[in-house]
């Protein structure tokens, strides 16, 4: 049965095709002409990017994008940061396949993997030859990916010897890699400073990202929370919160943002311009994910919370361990969803004169060396977010699974 | 009785409107001793679930007074928690955490508001499912298990606090009839072993046979409090004999 399944799949596909397509005459005719529209298209599309399209812009200013104009003497901890990220990265992947929850697949290598790791290594293989990278920055990044893949393998293969009271810690090696990662880039204990506005492209996109998906969570579930309170305070409060924040154009708010909070913070306290665009997204993202938040609330039945209260846990328990882990869980979709747009918006910082990748991109577009490259290097950019973004929901999907092996609707089936 | 048991709930002259003004209880009162069983009857929207509530402060009321196990009920928010304690819970729809294997399901509460060690609280609540008879089912979700089994986790999960009293919901109204019976015998054998309990049920079997009294309410007022036998055989209020013939 089992192993016939994906051939009826196949079978009755190609079938629904044929009846969708091809169902009657007009249907064919239709069919046959979009698919001809789509051919040449696609076509047109190669030709252009084999033959036509020049690619050097890109390599040329491969650092410009990667880091903005991040001091070059300063590189080496940037590496240093992709080093260990690459380490943590294939630690977490190994034991994630070392202990794959009470859902997962119980296999050390399943096949989902030897799709990721190919793809990886096409990446980091054929990447730094597409973009003529100096030999030196080549074999680095050849290193970094043999390291992720050696982190990778010793995790799943040994990471059952580990005792349990050291596993439990290990999520905390993300945080403290955060703000080691913090110190990295921006400098202090011994390190010499580099100021935010001189941190740009990639890396400044990645950071105002992760800085504001992982502020806005706990704040938007406090604000959700508080959309809930009995307390007429906090509820009206959150409630005027989300409603003037989830009125206003992100970009109005960035633009107040860079203007007013110099305003109200005397000027030895107010945030660099990039930390008060940060702050700006934060803020923005929250209000959005409480309302994520919210709908997972009101799907979380009343009984629950009266059957904790009964059993004599005060509040903050009850809600910690009854009330939020079932209202995340139905939360998770929409609030990674909001994570997704957060990190699109991240372009409007572009707008309010930072340099991230879209910045970055609007500068080298504007350098007479490269002048009317426009489409390479956006093509390129939407790559990118558009990577950056599948992983996320890949990501929500297999932690939905994850937490989720006894939904009811798993049961039936 | 010599010496008269302890009090374990005490509520005079209870009164209570909802938000909405809908005047839900009218000046109820009700004695409950240790080891008492007490079944209270009556038609739907009698205000029976918003009495039990008032025991354990999931609802509020605006008159009169409660004493449960010694404590008055207040707006005291920790004197709230020292009641909810002692006093557990059994609902009509179960209400088991979803998201917890049964197990966790019992030891989540004494594990985190009893300080109890982990692995003590494990062993007991082993106990305790062995005693309902669903050892074997420790490691599965609520969602895996029929109605009767769940109901049976649920009356595990509230002794495990080790509570003083019982207080049940028509626990067995939401079961497919093949499973009330075996949820009764639960519910009979922790009467036998002295449990205060004070359970809203329309099965007549059960109060005949475990019920110290039977209290009748209707519109939000007592009307008739009478030991079993009596209530069911004999009853003296016009109310209780109309209702009667309509459950049986
Ligand atoms: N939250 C509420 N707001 C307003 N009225 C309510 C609320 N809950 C219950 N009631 C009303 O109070 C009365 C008693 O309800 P309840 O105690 O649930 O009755 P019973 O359990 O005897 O069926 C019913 O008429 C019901 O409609
Ligand atoms: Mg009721």
């Amino acid at each position: 049965m089992a192993s016939t399944a994906p051939l009826v799949v196949q079978a009755s596909l190609l079938r629904r095709l044929q009846k969708e397509l091809f169902g009657s005459r007009v249907d064919g005719l239709l069919s046959i002409a979009l698919l001809a529209a789509l051919l040449a298209a696609g076509l047109g599309f190669f030709r252009w990017a084999l033959f036509q399209a020049q690619w050097a812009v890109l390599g040329a200013n491969s650092t410009l994008f990667a880091v903005g104009r991040y001091p070059v003497e300063q590189q080496w901890r940037l590496w240093l940061l992709i080093g260990l990220l690459a380490l943590a990265t294939g630690l977490s992947w190994g034991l994630l396949r070392a202990f794959p929850g009470s859902g997962g697949v119980r296999a050390l290598w399943p096949r989902n993997d030897h799709w990721a790791a190919a793809i990886l290594a096409v990446l980091a293989l054929w990447l730094p030859m597409a973009l003529h990278l100096t030999p030196a920055i080549k074999v680095r990044w050849w290193g970094i990916f043999a390291l992720l893949l050696l982190a990778r393998w010793a995790a799943g293969r040994y990471g059952k010897a580990i005792p349990q009271t050291y596993r439990r810690l290990f999520p905390l090696l993300w945080p403290l890699l955060y703000l080691v990662g913090m110190v990295l880039i921006s400098g202090g204990l011994g390190l010499v400073q580099v100021p935010p506005s001189e941190w740009g492209g990639l890396l400044l996109t990645v950071l105002m990202a992760t800085f504001a998906i992982l502020l806005c969570f706990p704040l938007g579930v406090l604000l959700a929370l508080g959309r809930r309170s009995e307390l007429p305070l906090l509820r009206w409060g959150s409630v005027i919160y989300i409603e003037f924040i989830r009125g206003a154009p992100l970009i109005t708010l960035l633009f107040l943002g860079q203007n007013i909070l110099g305003f109200l913070l005397p000027g030895g306290f107010s945030p660099d311009r990039v930390w008060r665009a940060a702050w700006v997204l934060t803020f923005f993202a929250a209000a959005y994910v409480a309302e994520a938040v919210r709908s997972g609330l009101v799907a979380v039945p009343a009984g629950q919370l009266e059957a904790a209260r009964s059993l004599g846990l005060p509040m903050p328990l009850a809600l910690v361990h009854v009330v939020l882990p079932q209202a995340l869980r139905v939360a998770l979709p929409a609030t990674v969803g909001q994570f997704i747009s957060l990190l699109q918006d991240t372009t409007l910082l572009s707008l309010v004169g930072l340099l991230d990748l879209l910045g970055t991109a609007r500068t080298v577009m504007a350098n007479p060396m490269f002048l009317g490259k426009n489409a390479e290097v956006y093509l390129v950019l939407a790559i990118l977010f558009w990577s950056c973004c599948v992983a996320l929901g890949l990501g929500s999907r297999g932690l939905e699974t994850r937490l989720n092996p006894h939904s009811p609707s798993a049961q039936k089936a | 009785m010599i010496s008269s048991p302890a009090l374990m709930i005490e509520a005079r002259a209870v009164e209570k409107w909802y938000p909405n003004g809908f005047h839900a209880l009218r000046g109820v009162d009700l004695y409950v001793h240790q080891g008492e069983v007490v079944v209270i009857m009556g038609p739907s929207g009698s205000g029976k679930s918003t009495f039990l509530r008032t025991f354990n402060a999931l609802e509020d009321f605006q008159k009169g007074s409660i004493v449960v196990d010694g404590i008055e009920i207040s707006n005291d928010l920790r004197r709230i928690d020292a009641i909810r304690r002692e006093v557990g819970m059994v609902f009509q729809q179960f209400n088991l955490f979803p998201h917890l294997t049964v197990l966790d399901n019992l030891t989540l509460a004494p594990v985190k508001v009893r300080k109890r060690p982990k692995a003590e609280v494990e062993r007991q609540a082993l106990d305790l499912l062995e005693r309902v008879g669903i050892v074997e089912q420790a490691h599965k979700f609520p969602g895996q298990l029929s109605g009767g089994q769940q109901q049976r986790v649920a009356i595990a999960r509230s002794l495990c606090m080790e509570p003083r009293i019982m207080l049940f919901d028509e626990p067995t109204s939401a079961l497919d009839p093949e499973m009330v019976q075996e949820v009764l015998a639960v519910m009979q054998e922790l009467a036998r072993e002295g449990m205060t309990m004070v359970v809203v049920s329309h099965e007549v079997r059960f109060a005949r046979q475990v019920a110290s009294r039977v209290v009748l309410m209707a519109d939000g007022e007592v009307v008739e409090v009478a030991p079993p036998q009596q209530f069911f055989n004999n009853p003296q209020h016009e109310r209780s004999k109309q209702f009667l013939s309509q459950i049986s």
